[in-house]
C-alpha cells in the first residue's frame, strides 16, 4: 500500500484519562536505510514514542503502518478481505531493540542471550544460531567473550551484546533508546562505532540519544519532539545550523 | 509440676511422639509440595492477561479506547478475580475454621480407604490434614511466588518481548529461572511455618505430634512432661532446618553481590520476604516484632 517501511499517522499516547499527552499527535514517515534520530527534553515523548513502534507502549491513538499492516488495531483485513488477528509477536521480531540500560538476561551467558530468541522463535538449530551468534560477536570484537555471564562485562560490552543479540533476529530496524546514556564517558565511543558501522551497511535505525555529534554525523534525518509532538523534522543539517522553531533552538543552546 | 516419675510414664509412651514425628513431617512435606504447585496455578492467574470483555475497549475500527467505563469492564479478568478471592478467603479466616470445613463438611461424606500410611496414620484423617493445609497454605505460598515474578526488573520482560519471545516463552525462560532464586528461601521458611501449624491437626484425628501428647496424657494423667517432650521434638525439627535455610540463603544472596549484582536482588528479596511475614509471624528468623503487619505492596 505505501512505499515507506513505517508510516505513522497521527501517534496518541494519553494517560490518566487525556490529563498526560505522552504523545499529542505524531506523524512521521520511517524509510528503507533510514538514520532517524530523535532528540528533545526529558519527557517529550522520545521514550513513548520509540516503544510506541514496537508495541511495548499500546497508543491511544493514530495508526502505525508496518510492512503494509497497522499494528496498533488487534484485527486488520488481510489481503482477501477477511478480518485476522495482528500477531504482534512476528512483528517484534523484525524490530530489534536497544535499551538505556542494556536489560541482557543476567541468568545466562552472553552465548544463550543471543541464542534465545533465534532458537525459540525462529526455531533455528542450536548449532547454527551459536555459528551466527558467534560472527556477530566477532564483529563487535567480543567473540571471546561468548561464555562469559553479562555481570562479568563492563556497560560498554553489554551494550555491544545487546546490539547484536537483537541483530541476530535480522530485523528490519533497530530501535534504540538512548543506549550511551548509562555508560561511562570512556565507553560511549565503542558503542556509537558499533552504531555508526551500522548505518553505513545500510540498517533502517531509529535512534533516541543526547548524543549530537551522533546525530550531526550519522543521522539522515533528525526530529525534534516537545510535549509529546514532533516541533521540526529535517536534515541535520537544517536542524543544527538553521533551526526554525523557538523551542529547538532554546534547546540546542543547551545542549551544544 | 515436673516430676522424674512424670517423665519416666511419659517415656513409656515414646513410640507414640515417634511416630507423631514421622506423622508431621510427611504431613508438612506434602503440605508444601501440594501447597506450592496451588500456589504456581494462582499465581499464574493472578498475573495472567486474560480479558474476555477486551473487546469492549475497542472503537468499532479496532482501536484502544481512551476512557471511560467501558474501558474499566474491558480490563476485568476473571481468572485473576477468581485466584484473588481465594488468596482473600484463606488468608482471612482462621486455619481451624478452614479446616473443620474440609474434614467435617467438604470431605464429610467421602468414604477414604481403612489404608494406614506407615502402618500407623489413619488415611482418612491424614488427607482432609493435607488438604486443608495445602490449600491454606497454597494462599500464602502464592503471594510469595507472585512478589519473586513481580520483583524482576520490568526491562527484562520488554527485552525478551521486542526479541519476539510470547508472554509465556517470557515467563518460561526469563522470569521463572531468576524469580524461583527469589523465591525458594521463603518457601523453604514456609515449611518450617507448616511443620509448626500442622500441630492443629490433632483437632480432627490426625496422629502428628500434638495427637502423642494428647494420648499420653489420656494413658499417663500426665499434661506438663509430655509438653515438654512435644516442644523439644519440635524445636529439634524447626531450628536445624531454618539454619540451614538462612546459611544457604546467605550463600545466595553474597554470590549476587560477589557477581556485582546491582543491588537490586536483595531490595527484591526484602519484598518478597514480607509477603511471607504475613506468614511466619514470629518465624524462625525473629519477625515477630512485624505481627500484625499485614500489609504488601
Ligand atoms: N506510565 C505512565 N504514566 C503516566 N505518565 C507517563 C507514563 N509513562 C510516561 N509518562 C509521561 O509521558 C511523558 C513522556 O515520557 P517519555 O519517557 O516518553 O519522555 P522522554 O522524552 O523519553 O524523556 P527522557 O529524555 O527523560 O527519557 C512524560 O511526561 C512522562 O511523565
Ligand atoms: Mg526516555
Amino acid at each position: 500500500m505505501s512505499q515507506h517501511l513505517i508510516q505513522v499517522t497521527d501517534l496518541k499516547k494519553h494517560y490518566n484519562r487525556g490529563a498526560i499527552k505522552a504523545l499529542d499527535g505524531v506523524s512521521v514517515n520511517i524509510d528503507r536505510g533510514d538514520v532517524m534520530v530523535i532528540i528533545g527534553p526529558s519527557g517529550s515523548g522520545k521514550s513513548t514514542f520509540l516503544r510506541s513502534l514496537n508495541l511495548l507502549e499500546e497508543p491511544t491513538g493514530g495508526s502505525i503502518m508496518f510492512d503494509g499492516i497497522d499494528i496498533t488495531k488487534k484485527k486488520t483485513r488481510n489481503a482477501d478481505g477477511k478480518l485476522v488477528k495482528v500477531d504482534i509477536d512476528q512483528h517484534r521480531q523484525k524490530m530489534g531493540m536497544v535499551f538505556q540500560h542494556f536489560n541482557l538476561f543476567p541468568h545466562m551467558t552472553i552465548l544463550d542471550n543471543m541464542t534465545l530468541a533465534p532458537i525459540q522463535v525462529k526455531h533455528m538449530n542450536r548449532a547454527a544460531a551459536e555459528e551466527k551468534a558467534l560472527n556477530l560477536l566477532a564483529r563487535v570484537g567480543l567473540q571471546d567473550r561468548a561464555g562469559a555471564y553479562p555481570i562479568q562485562l563492563s556497560g560498554g560490552q553489554k551494550q555491544r551484546v545487546a546490539i547484536v543479540r537483537a541483530l541476530a533476529m535480522e530485523p528490519e530496524v533497530m530501535l534504540f533508546d538512548e543506549p550511551t546514556s548509562a555508560l561511562d564517558p570512556e565507553m560511549v565511543g565503542e558503542v556509537l562505532d558499533v552504531m555508526k558501522e551500522l548505518a553505513a551497511e545500510g540498517m533502517t535505525m531509529v535512534v533516541v540519544t543526547h548524543e549530537m555529534g551522533f546525530a550531526r554525523e550519522v543521522g539522515n534525518r533528525v526530529l525534534f519532539m516537545a510535549d509529546g509532538k514532533l516541533l521540526e523534522e529535517g536534515t541535520p543539517e537544517d536542524i543544527f545550523t538553521n533551526p526554525q522553531h523557538p523551542r529547538l533552538q532554546d534547546f540546542l543552546s543547551k545542549v551544544l | 509440676m515436673f516430676t522424674a516419675a512424670g517423665f519416666a510414664k511419659t517415656w513409656e509412651y515414646i513410640t507414640l511422639f515417634k511416630q507423631g514425628l514421622i506423622c508431621t513431617v510427611a504431613l508438612s512435606l506434602l503440605t508444601v509440595i501440594f501447597g506450592f504447585i496451588l500456589a504456581l496455578v494462582l499465581a499464574v492467574m493472578r498475573l495472567s492477561d486474560i480479558r474476555p470483555l477486551r473487546f469492549l475497549a475497542l472503537t468499532p475500527d479496532g482501536h484502544l479506547r481512551e476512557q471511560g467505563f467501558l474501558t474499566l469492564l474491558s480490563r476485568f479478568n476473571p481468572v485473576s478475580f477468581l485466584a484473588t478471592v481465594y488468596v482473600e478467603i484463606f488468608r482471612a479466616t482462621p486455619m481451624l475454621v478452614q479446616l473443620f470445613i474440609i474434614y467435617y463438611v467438604v470431605l464429610g461424606d467421602v468414604d477414604f480407604p481403612s489404608y494406614k500410611l506407615f502402618g500407623f496414620i489413619r488415611f482418612d484423617r491424614f488427607v482432609p490434614g493435607v488438604v486443608a493445609l495445602a490449600m491454606n497454605s497454597g494462599a500464602y505460598l502464592s503471594e510469595i511466588i507472585r512478589a519473586g515474578i513481580q520483583s524482576i526488573d520490568g526491562g527484562q520482560t520488554e527485552a525478551a518481548r521486542s526479541l519476539g519471545l510470547s508472554q509465556v516463552q517470557n515467563m518460561r525462560f526469563i522470569i521463572l529461572p531468576q524469580a524461583i532464586k527469589n523465591i525458594l528461601p521463603p518457601i523453604a521458611n514456609e515449611f518450617v511455618t507448616i511443620i509448626k501449624e500442622s500441630s492443629i491437626c490433632y483437632t480432627i484425628g490426625v496422629q502428628e505430634i500434638m495427637y502423642a501428647v494428647t494420648s499420653t496424657k489420656g494413658a499417663t494423667y500426665r499434661i506438663a512432661e509430655p509438653l515438654v517432650v512435644a516442644t523439644v521434638v519440635y524445636f529439634c525439627l524447626t531450628f536445624p532446618t531454618s539454619k540451614i535455610i538462612a546459611y544457604f540463603e546467605r550463600r545466595m544472596s553474597v554470590g549476587d553481590k560477589r557477581n556485582g549484582g546491582d543491588g537490586k536482588p536483595k531490595k527484591a528479596r526484602m519484598k518478597i520476604r514480607q509477603a511471607s511475614i504475613l506468614r511466619s509471624q514470629g518465624g524462625p528468623e525473629g519477625f515477630s516484632f512485624h505481627a500484625g503487619g499485614e500489609k504488601e505492596e
